[in-house]
């Protein structure tokens, strides 16, 4: 192998597109997918305000957010995204998509992990006279919050891998680089170290999500 | 009455006799617009007495294997880069006998009226493919708006621009999403099949357009050994005809442009 052939310019702007692309969407996906996770667990049957009707509603669309084919959700989210943010290319342009696609999964997640947490947690604050927003904002969550964090965590790294797809748009990132000059034009080095970038990358945000949990399940 | 008859007979006689005289020519060809044009000349082709057998092919490769291999004449859907590439590759040495129409890029734009409106730091999008990219940047190198570091190689990539004067930014999209962001760049380098299917005429809207000494006009490819046969001939003049120039013109509108 010839490591000479590498654009080191190159490779430093696609980490720095990957990071920029993945930071902004988990924060928004976080900032969408969470309330939309509690509101799927309160609304859901036997919970804390039943819904089925809204349920069934946010379930949908849910489930119809992490069906389509990424790539098509690019497409169909163009006048969102120019709307949005007045381009639907380059790094910026990706971003409402990789939200849209990964919010509905950290959303499903969260509603997962608030049902782990005991229900006698909630039968003792209702039992204390709590009102529903303090029982979520005081109990569910605090008890909840190691299982969020390692779901954001799981979640980060979806969207380091999704955002490999962002290249179509002009996005750019690491995994762009290694299929367009890795896969497609048959330069090796670009491949390997990109993807020896892409697993680094993804090892510390496990680390990074990791160290968080066990802190905050230490309490 | 019996003589009427006869004369007839043979008159048919003559003309299946001379069907029979007459040199089959096979040729294997790309369904759309390769073999369209193949069926337009086959008529006046049987009037030079050649009978021209057109196999469609789904494929790239086969009809040069089968040209090479001999069981089949000529072939006509390739452009002279691919069949550089797969002499390269297969060790062949089959040959273009004549370009006949391209199926060009062009450049688009929403903004723009002429080329000359390029402010600096316009944004220009192009297809992501390496083929693609290659093929785009040489359109834009020739329409003087960057130069190549090498202008006749035609897997050029972005890190193989010389000079952008003008600044360009130049971002590689999927080559379908192309017609569709061109409201949000300057211009997009657009691939004809493209274009089409997102209501953009090449003739009519298009900044500018590969032309037919494109190196990616479509060629008649031949062997060594028959390029110059009679009926090869025959069939390269043609498929350079002022008919056939008309035909395509006529039926593609621009999506497809004469290289003769």
């Amino acid at each position: 192998m010839n490591w000479s052939v590498l654009d080191w310019h190159e490779i430093g702007q696609a980490v720095v597109d990957t990071v920029t692309m993945s930071g902004f969407s988990l924060l928004f996906t976080i900032v969408l997918g969470l309330p939309l996770g509690v509101a799927m667990f309160l609304t859901a049957k036997g919970r804390l305000m039943p819904q089925s009707g809204l349920y069934a509603l946010l379930s949908l669309v849910v489930n119809f957010l992490r069906s389509v084919p990424f790539v098509i959700l690019l497409i169909l989210m163009i006048p969102l995204t120019v709307w949005l943010i007045g381009t639907s290319i380059g790094v910026a342009g990706a971003v409402p998509p990789l939200v849209a696609a990964a919010a509905p999964f950290y959303a499903r997640l969260v509603e997962n992990v608030l049902r782990e947490v005991d229900h006698g947690v909630v039968e003792a604050c209702l039992a204390m006279g709590a009102r529903r927003r303090q029982i979520v904002l005081f109990a569910l969550l605090p008890e909840a919050l190691p299982g969020l964090l390692a779901a954001a965590t799981v979640t980060g790294v979806a969207l380091v891998s999704y955002s490999a797809m962002a290249g179509a748009i002009g996005g750019g990132g690491l995994g762009d680089l290694a299929i367009r000059y890795g896969y497609q034009r048959f330069e090796i080095e670009v491949m390997v170290v990109t993807v020896a970038l892409m697993v680094l990358l993804v090892q510390l945000l496990q680390w990074a999500g990791d160290r968080l949990v066990l802190h905050f399940s230490r309490r | 009455m019996l003589k009427k008859r006869h004369i007839l007979l043979m008159a048919l006689l003559g003309a299946a006799s001379l069907g029979l005289r007459a040199e089959t020519l096979t040729v294997a060809a790309s369904a759309v617009p390769h073999a369209e044009i193949l069926e337009f000349v086959k008529p006046v082709l049987a009037r030079e007495g050649v009978d021209l057998q057109v196999k469609v092919f789904d494929d790239y490769v086969q009809p040069n294997v089968q040209v090479a291999e001999k069981r089949i004449d000529v072939n006509f859907f390739q452009h002279q880069p691919y069949l550089d590439k797969y002499n390269q590759s297969h060790g062949t040495n089959l040959v273009g006998v004549v370009p006949v129409h391209v199926e060009p890029f062009g450049i688009y734009s929403h903004k723009l009226k002429k080329l000359s409106q390029v402010q600096s730091g316009a944004t220009i999008a192009i297809p992501n493919d390496p083929a693609n990219v290659g093929r785009a940047l040489l359109l834009l190198a020739r329409s003087g708006l960057i130069t190549l570091k090498n202008p006749s190689n035609i897997f050029s990539t972005t890190r193989d621009i010389a000079s952008n004067p003008k600044n360009l930014n130049i971002r590689e999209l999927d080559a379908a999403l192309l017609p569709r962001v061109l409201d949000q760049v300057d211009l997009a380098v657009i691939n004809t099949n493209y274009a089409l299917e997102a209501k953009l005429l090449p003739t009519r809207d298009a900044l500018v357009l590969e032309n037919g000494t494109s190196a990616y006009a479509n060629l008649l490819v031949a062997r060594p050994d028959n390029k110059n046969s009679p009926a090869v001939k025959k069939l390269a003049a043609a498929l350079n005809s002022p008919a056939v120039r008309h035909f395509i013109e006529q039926k593609y509108k621009g999506a497809v442009v004469p290289a003769f």
